[in-house]
């Protein structure tokens, strides 16, 4: 198959590749760029583990062809991180709620939240809990995440 | 709570066969200055920034893909596999059938029952006919469409009453009855007629599905020394070892097992990594190639272990004040396809023992009568899942409890408080409960935090058009700490190094429960250090010692025991130096905040790292090796009496939920569960697993369920197979209380099972008491629900 050039921001810096057209999104992160913060947990958009940011807005990454991100802006989990290598207000709050169990989830959760808190500075538990409805966690009963969120929205005023 | 003299009283008697002293470690109600504190998780730096690296994580340059091909067909004789066309696929580099395997053909966690490649038949429509070692996943993918397999298809049996019926076609050549197992305890018959009131309950539970967010991967290399190397997320890696090399013809110590961070496991990981782990060490060892074999979401639901089915049923008397008389039930516990981790190892383990020895419920029954029945069936098969056959019959006793309560017209917390075991309760096998029973408080502290009588009283209508109407229910429970077998025991190494720092080496693996950092706080408080002072090795089953599963609730208890005899033994060596540095006999030595002193004299003190320093240039010992083993268990092979596990945790749990009476829908507003964990080693880690593990719970009582018709799997993906969202769980608010066990580190006992159990029948028992609909049979989804109010004839008016 012939590949065709695809041009696109990730996580700040501009990108320019050649992607065969059948290429889904979550493994040129992954295999491609070797991004493996993001994760692949049922490649049929139920389960929100290969959530990214594009332009802003949370988006599931297994069932997204990679040439979609054309002219995009792509926020992965890696691209959280400050240049010094200091942590957004979200990751510090989840490590002191105790948010995270396995933490396959937590990525989508982050950047869901990442998103939520942009949009509505000071949501209530409500709000965070339909916000983060697509992200599963099977470990957590989901209680401290959303203690992590209102955390961070504090946090941040 | 106790008397903590009676206590000490009660537990020098523990068993028969020996003094029982070896048991106690003796750390309960010790001063302590790391654990018991909520010490952040190592890993959660990797975790927020997505540097965590899974099994799927791992660079899979120059590896082949395996896949493995499933047979069509529930149950049918193998005529022949034609994999002719599949090789000469480009790309593909084997293609392998039962004759291909070197050593043994057979693989399980207990019993080796299950073809690695199926060669004479096929059980049900997991099963593996044929492997694949392809260049890359696509074309292994189309190497299996290349295959061709010719069946006979079988009489296929989907129920367990049928497959144990006389006539009923053969599954397994040892007949379908893979157990029945009895426990009596007095005389039911009279127990019966001594009670006021008798009511019979069949209860049914379906498949469940672990749904762990991590898809199961493994990867298996022969290593230049020979050796054959299989890394992977799972649980067991001493059992997956002990699989993969009779699989192989080859010596245990020829295989080595990596465990790699799970994203989840709930006992789903126990027997996977067996499975895929021999697969893709046969096609290594073939193909002299690495292998990764990674299953796709439908793959894990159709091909791995699933939660039992149960079919119970109940007959139970009482007398009017509540007292509970006689006991009797009946289990159909449906194994599916391969043994797995259901059948008996002597004398208490395997689920389906378990769920009879537990099947009566944390009461004191006089007369006690339970007829098990473990039996292969062509679906899915049985292994561990969270409870271990536990949930399945608190299912049953608890809301049979509610139902003797409304007959009796008593209160469903006053039914409990009066039957609830408490200290030298026995329990249904005879086992007097001699030490660290905290049910009755956890009832009590739940009833109080979750103000049960107040909400009681506000229970009924929300709203005019009366569509909604809220309820509450409450259910108890316990769970054993600890296996059942006799090989329970497990092992640990701590090695100080000349600056202080220590290796710990532990087989015990983590999934997300937190055993990373808990274990090191244990060590480090025994060696009077900090938690971020000791690292705990990679379970590698080259450098660790045997320790068992993490299953069964047992990691922080039979491994912290190790770990604490582990450590006492290096640290014995280090204060024998610090006795001759401070000239202080090592009576006297305290080791404390990274420091040893003279207790009478706590200014006299050196450094830890100084200690270490000098014991190792004097060639002292710098290791210490533990070993701990739990009590022996015993259990009557006829009338299932004895004491199987050493130790319980107990809980009591709360919910107020609404129901929609016109279409079904439940909605949780509040929850409170209350548990006697001994001894929290971290308070913020094990809320986690409360929470998460009620929310497991709920999922089982309002939509869990792996749909099967004909043996094929009809809801395989998260589309289909529901577990909840954020917006299904409810706050919940959990109350930890510690009655100390005796024999756990510092007092603790396992927690990693207990919060799902008592969940799934409170939630149901709510659901009753707010519509008047009792769901019977799960999942009590808005259809059940539905149709159980009808059956009731309407929601209860006022």
């Amino acid at each position: 198959m012939s590949t065709m050039e695809l041009s696109f921001k990730l996580n700040g810096r501009a990108l320019t590749l050649n992607v065969a057209p059948d290429t889904l999104m979550v493994d040129l992160l992954r295999e491609d760029l070797g991004l493996t913060g993001t994760k692949a947990g049922c490649r049929e958009g139920e389960c929100g583990a290969c959530t990214i940011l594009v332009d802003g807005t949370p988006m599931n990454s297994c069932l997204m062809p990679a040439l979609k991100v054309q002219g995009r802006e792509i926020t992965t989990i890696e691209g959280l991180e400050k240049a010094d290598g200091s942590l957004e207000v979200l990751q510090e709050a989840f490590m002191g709620e105790g948010a995270s169990q396995c933490g396959f989830c937590t990525p989508g959760m982050i950047l869901t939240a990442t998103a939520l808190l942009k949009q509505n500075p000071d949501p209530d538990e409500g709000e965070i809990r339909q916000a983060l409805s697509g992200v599963l966690c099977r470990c957590t009963g989901y209680r401290k995440i959303v203690q992590a969120v209102k955390a961070a929205a504090k946090a941040r005023a | 709570m106790q008397d903590k003299m009676q206590d000490k009283n009660k537990t020098q008697v523990l068993t028969k066969a020996r003094t029982g002293l070896e048991h106690l470690i003796k750390t309960a109600g010790k001063s302590l200055t790391v654990a018991g504190t909520s010490v952040a998780r190592r890993d959660d730096p990797l975790k927020v920034t997505g540097k965590l690296k899974y099994g799927a994580d791992y660079p899979d340059e120059g590896f082949l893909y395996g896949k493995i091909l499933r047979s069509p067909h529930p149950h049918a004789l193998i005529k022949s596999i034609n994999t002719k066309k599949a090789k000469e696929l480009e790309g593909v580099v084997a293609v392998l059938t039962a004759e291909d395997v070197p050593g043994r053909n057979g693989f399980g966690a207990i019993i080796p029952d299950q073809p690695v490649i199926c060669g004479d038949k096929v059980r049900f429509i997991g099963d593996g006919v044929a492997l694949v070692a392809a260049e890359s996943e696509k074309i292994a993918h189309e190497a299996l469409k290349l295959i061709e397999g010719d069946y006979e298809p079988l009489p296929a049996l989907f129920d367990p009453r049928d497959a144990m019926a006389e006539g009923a076609p053969k599954i397994h050549e040892s007949g379908n009855l893979l157990s029945d197992d009895k426990m009596v305890k007095g005389d039911v018959d009279a127990g019966f007629a001594e009670a006021d009131v008798i009511l019979e309950r069949t209860y049914q539970v379906p498949f469940l599905e672990h749904a762990y967010l991590e898809p199961d991967t493994t990867m298996a290399r022969l290593q230049p020394d020979g050796v054959m190397l299989v890394e992977g997320p799972m649980q067991a890696p001493f059992t997956t070892r002990r699989n993969v090399a009779p699989v192989l013809g080859i010596p245990i110590n020829q295989v080595r097992v990596r465990q790699i961070h799970m994203g989840g496991g709930f006992g789903g990981k126990e027997d996977s990594p067996i499975d895929i782990g021999c697969r893709a060490a046969v096609l290594a060892w073939h193909t002299g190639r690495p292998v990764k074999i990674s299953l796709e979401r439908e793959e894990i639901t159709i091909q791995t272990a699933k939660r039992h089915p149960m079919i119970m049923e109940l007959k139970v008397g009482a007398k009017k004040d509540g007292t509970l008389t006689a006991f009797q039930g009946v289990i159909y516990d449906e194994q599916g396809a391969y043994a797995s981790l259901g059948p008996k190892i002597p004398p208490a383990g395997g689920s389906h023992v378990h769920a009879m020895v537990m099947m009566p419920g944390p009461y004191e029954i006089p007369n006690v009568k339970v007829d098990a029945y473990l039996v292969y069936t062509n679906h899915p098969y049985g292994g561990a899942m969270r409870g271990f056959g536990a949930p399945q019959v608190h299912i049953a006793h608890e809301q049979m409890m509610d139902e003797l309560a409304a007959e009796l017209g008593i209160s469903a917390v006053d039914i409990r408080r009066k039957n609830a075991f408490k200290l030298g309760s026995a329990t249904a096998t005879g086992q007097v409960l001699n030490q660290s029973v905290g049910l009755r408080e956890t009832l009590e502290a739940c009833a109080e935090r979750f103000d049960w009588d107040r909400r009681l009283a506000e229970c009924g209508w929300v709203d005019q058009a009366k569509t909604k109407r809220r309820g509450v229910g409450v259910a108890m429970g316990w769970y054993r700490t600890s296996i059942g077998t006799n090989g329970d025991g497990c092992g640990a190494a701590v090695h100080v190094h000349e600056d202080g720092s220590v290796l710990l080496y532990s087989g015990i693996t983590e999934m997300g429960q937190g055993a990373f950092t808990v274990l090191p706080q244990i060590c480090a408080e025994e060696l009077g250090i900090e938690p971020g002072d000791v690292r705990i090795v990679q379970p590698d089953t080259d450098l660790v010692p045997e320790s068992g599963p993490t299953v069964g609730s047992r990691s922080t208890t039979l491994m912290g025991n190790a770990i604490i005899l582990a450590a006492r033994q290096v640290k014995e060596s280090l204060l024998d130096t610090a006795s001759m540095m401070l000239m202080v006999p090592t009576e006297r030595l305290e080791a404390r905040g990274r420091k040893i002193y003279d207790r009478e004299n706590p200014g006299k003190s050196l450094g830890f790292a100084a200690v270490a320093a000098r014991t190792m240039a004097s060639g002292k010992r710098m290791i210490g090796q533990g070993w701990w083993t739990p009590p022996p268990p015993s259990l009557d092979g006829h009338t299932g009496q004895g004491s199987p596990y050493h130790v319980y945790t107990y809980s009591t749990h709360m919910v107020q939920l609404v129901v929609d009476v016109e279409t079904g829908e439940v909605a949780l507003e509040d929850y409170v569960a209350a548990f006697d964990v001994g001894k929290a080693i971290n308070p913020k880690a094990l809320e986690g697993q409360i929470e998460g593990g009620v929310a497991m719970g709920l999922g089982y009582a309002l939509m869990e369920e792996v749909v099967l018709d004909h043996g094929v799997t009809q809801n395989p993906s998260l589309q289909g197979y529901l577990i909840p969202t954020m917006l299904d769980v409810p706050d919940i608010q959990p109350l930890i209380l510690e009655v100390p066990n005796e024999m756990g580190p510092y007092g603790a006992k396992g927690i990693g099972e207990m919060p799902n159990i008592p969940a799934t029948p409170a939630i149901l028992n709510a659901i009753a008491h707010a519509s008047g609909g009792r769901v019977s049979r799960l999942p009590a989804d808005p259809e059940k629900v539905f149709w159980a109010i009808r059956e009731a004839g309407g929601p209860p008016q006022a």
